[in-house]
Order: structure tokens, then sequence, then C-alpha cells
């Protein structure tokens, strides 16, 4: 095995229904401000969850127009747009005249892809059959279009991919960013995830599923970990970092927001939509491995926490299984009450959001939990946040599909 | 439709779907259709946009001497009259 490098965060950049900086992010999250509403995006009548966290679209507009972004798919949109803020945040000067794009792999996860562009393909096609395809459908439509727009539009070389596991697709993406550099094969990487679940079509999908909430109420329907909670809300977001070998990032003297020390994965195998705490518990185990730490030395946990039934007794329970008595201690929040459950980009707009916490010292409050769920025997954050112990965090993020991704980051006090 | 109105309205389509910042007040029938950004495949969209619009149907190879704008209103309005 190659000599293992430093792996440090260069970049942070989210496109978020509570900001689309990561200053805006840290704001709402630190002022208790979510960002569930009433859903605008098309007509939901015949919906039977109307509540939802939207990006809001004169921000998104003033954003693209700012770096001459032509508005297409939404998932792309906002990818393009998180990921030009990762890099500019990094210091990369993209609208410099002698600036001709970099040696830098993209790899970006999404659970849906660019879902607009197929329902719109689809309206199209039931309208008028074949002739009323876009000669252009596959481009914008491949599973792979995110990450090829996102290279394309900054002159990134490396490999550019797009990994789709569910609502862990953008955690496995940063983890395999991760492995890329501290491994040897590419000094820095642009890694992050995106979705923008409201189309008449996905959405659809989600609201026959079961699995959210019934709760009209935009500010109370998203519960993680309480007793009373009834299902999740979704949100739509992009979240890019720019990773980067710690020598070549001291180098260039750029600013360091956070450090990787570890990342571990696992399948549940078990069940296409129930979790397993067992499954779940091997991701968290194989991250601690990977960093090199034992649980007691986890001063945080960024939950998956959807609010759930099943996943946030599930996640407790495999928090518990990998923590042991460690877990009495160590502080557990959800950003889900905050953002919706915002699929492929929850695991890298959360992990920015962890980042800055760590930086902060502060984990974040579990919104709405008010009367914690006694199956959930872990230490869930109350309603005014907690200071954080020491500067390492873990973000868990779990799939449809039994995918299970754990990322351990290590932060730098403001 | 006469000429001038057809080039009005292929600008307000091309506006719709080139990534290039184009000044369009000085596109007229003599601009050539690559200068306003348009390669081989995003062109395929655009003569998609334009039949849509104009609510025409003919093949994409009937375009393929086209060169400027003008030339595709005359095509236009060959097909529409």
């Amino acid at each position: 095995m190659k000599n293992r490098r430093r792996v440090v965060v260069t970049g942070l950049g989210v496109v978020s229904p509570i900001g689309l900086t990561p200053s805006a992010l840290w704001d709402s999250i630190s002022s208790g401000r979510t960002g569930i509403a009433a859903l605008r995006a098309f007509d939901l009548t015949d919906y039977r969850v109307k509540i939802g966290a939207e990006v809001d679209n004169l921000q998104l507009e003033k954003a693209a127009q700012e770096i001459g972004l032509r508005l297409s798919d939404r998932t792309m949109d906002l990818a393009v747009i998180a990921a030009r803020s990762a890099l500019t945040d990094a210091g990369h000067d993209l609208a410099s005249a002698s600036y001709s794009g970099m040696d830098m792999p993209v790899i970006f996860g999404s659970a849906s892809g660019s879902q607009h562009s197929l329902y719109d393909c689809n309206t199209r096609f039931a309208e008028k059959g074949v002739r009323g395809l876009r000669p252009t459908s596959v481009p914008r439509c491949m599973a792979n279009a995110i990450s090829a727009r996102i290279s394309l539009r900054f002159g990134l070389r490396g490999a550019n991919y797009v990994v789709a596991s569910a609502c862990t697709s953008s955690t496995n993406a940063m983890g395999i960013a991760f492995r890329m550099i501290r491994d040897g094969y590419a000094d820095r990487v642009l890694c992050g995830g995106s979705d923008a679940t409201f189309d008449p079509f996905v959405y659809g999908g989600w609201n026959n599923l079961g699995v959210m909430s019934k709760n009209p109420d935009p500010l109370t329907a998203c519960r993680p970990f309480d007793a009373h909670r009834d299902g999740c809300v979704l949100g739509e977001a992009a979240g890019a970092l720019v990773l980067e070998a710690g020598d070549v990032a001291s180098a260039r003297s750029a600013s360091i927001h956070a450090e990787v020390l570890g990342y571990g994965e696992s399948s549940d195998a078990a069940h296409i939509t129930r979790p397993s705490a067992d499954g779940q518990a091997a991701a968290i185990q194989n991250a601690l491995d990977d960093a090199g730490i034992d649980a007691g030395d986890v001063g945080y946990i960024n939950a998956h926490g959807t609010a759930t039934e099943a996943n946030d007794e599930c996640e407790s329970a495999a928090i518990r299984k990998a923590f042991g008595s460690a877990a009495d201690k160590t502080p557990v929040s959800s950003l889900k009450s905050y953002l919706g459950h915002t699929l492929g980009a929850s695991g890298a707009v959360e992990s920015v959001a962890t980042i800055l916490a760590l930086r902060h010292g502060l984990a974040p409050a579990n919104l709405n939990l008010s009367t914690p769920d006694p199956a959930c025997n872990i230490n869930l954050v109350d309603s005014e946040g907690v200071a954080i112990q020491g500067s390492i965090a873990m973000k868990n993020s779990f799939g449809f599909g039994g995918g299970n991704g754990v990322l351990v980051l290590c932060g730098v006090r403001a | 439709m006469t000429r001038d109105e057809i080039i009005s309205k292929l600008r307000d389509i091309m506006k719709e779907s080139t990534e290039k910042p184009v000044d369009w007040s000085t596109v007229s029938g003599e601009s050539t259709i690559e200068s306003l950004g348009f390669d081989s495949l995003s062109i395929l969209d655009l003569i998609y946009d334009i039949q849509q619009e104009f609510d025409a149907e003919f093949d994409a190879e009937q375009l393929v001497s086209i060169q400027t704008v003008g030339e595709l209103a005359e095509f236009l309005s060959s097909q529409l009259a």
C-alpha cells in the first residue's frame, strides 16, 4: 500500500433551503430556523404532503446570474452553483483570464439525478411520442450528467462520475474522494451531492410511499428522535467540498476548514427500505477503525436522523452498538428538521454544517425534540444545542438499498 | 409571417437555448449560428425548439448547409408557406 496522506477540506459550498453560503447555513442552524414551508414548486392539490424545504428561487436566480449560468435542470443548477462556491472558497480564481482548468476529479452523489429533465422528456413523450423527445435527451438525462456538467464548466480534468446510493450518495462520494487522495491517486478532488426532488413525478413517488410526515404544520412536522415523530419531510439542496492532500494545501498556504480522518461503509443486505442496526453499526465501526480512533474520541455525531420511526430508532441502536457506553456522553443531533431530507445531497450539505459546528464548538439543537423517544437511547442534544468536547465529529448517512456511509471529521476551531 | 418576424422569433428561441453571452441587439440575418454559441450538438436542440415553436416538422439534415440566421429564416419561411 502506498503511504497514506492526510486529507483536508479546503473548500465549502452549499445551495440549501436555509442559505446559499456556508455562513448563511450556519446562521440559520444556530438560530434554530427551519427551511421547511408550504411547497410552491408545482400544483400539489392531489398530493398528501404539501410541505417541504425548497431553495429560494430569487436567491437561486441571483446566484446563477452572478456566475453566468442559464438555469436548466434544477438538480444540475444547484450542483453547479455549489461546486463553483466550493472551488472559489478553496482559493481558485475561476474568473481569472489565466485560469485554464485543473487536474481535479469530480465525484458527486445524487439519489435521483437530473430528474427534472427526465420529467420533461417523459411529459413530451407522453404528448407526442418519440418525435416529442429532444435530440439531447441523452446528455441531459444520463446518470452522470451532474459531474459531467461540472467538469466541463470548470475545466476539471480527472475522473468524473456520479455515485448513486440513495440518501448515502454524497457521503459515499466524499468517502471515495477521501480515499483517492489518501492513497495517492489525486492531490485534490471536488466532491459533493445534489438532489432537487420537487417535480410532480419523483415527489409523487415519495408522496405515495408513506414515509413522510402527515403533520401539515411546516414548523413542527419534522421531529427527529421525538416520541411523536411520524415521518420525514423532504428538501432540496446541493453541497460541495474540495478535499485536498494536506501537504499540497500547506504548500499553497490554503485555508483549512477541517481534516477527514476516516470513512466507513457497509451494506445491510437485509431489506430494500427497512434499515438494519447491524449494517449501520458496521459502517460506524469501520469509520472509527479507519480513522484509528476510539468511540470516546468523537465529540459530536451528526445523525442521519430522518425522523421516520424506523430510521431514528435503528440509528440509535446502531450508535449504541458501535459506541457502547461512550454513547452516554457523545451528543447526537439531526439537521433534517432544518433542511428537510435532502436525499443524495444530505451527506455533503450536513458535512459542511458539521464542519461549521466543529468550528464554532456547538452541537446544533434537535429542532422539535420535545419528548425524546425512550427507544432512542443515546445522548440527544436538546433544543439549546450543546458545546462539543474536542474537535472530532462523525457524519452518518444511510440509504434505501441498504448502503451505509460514515465519515469522521476533525474540525478547526474559530 | 414576415422574414423579420421570423428572425425576431428565432432570436427569442436562441436566447433561451445558448449558454454564450450574446449582445442580441446586434444579431441580424448575417450573424452566423455558430457565433451565437451553437455547436453540432446544441444546434440539434435549437432545431427541436424551432420545430416546437413554429409547429413545423422537417429533418435536421435539411439544415446542414445553413450557416446564418437569415438563411435559417428563409428555410423556415419556405417550410411555413
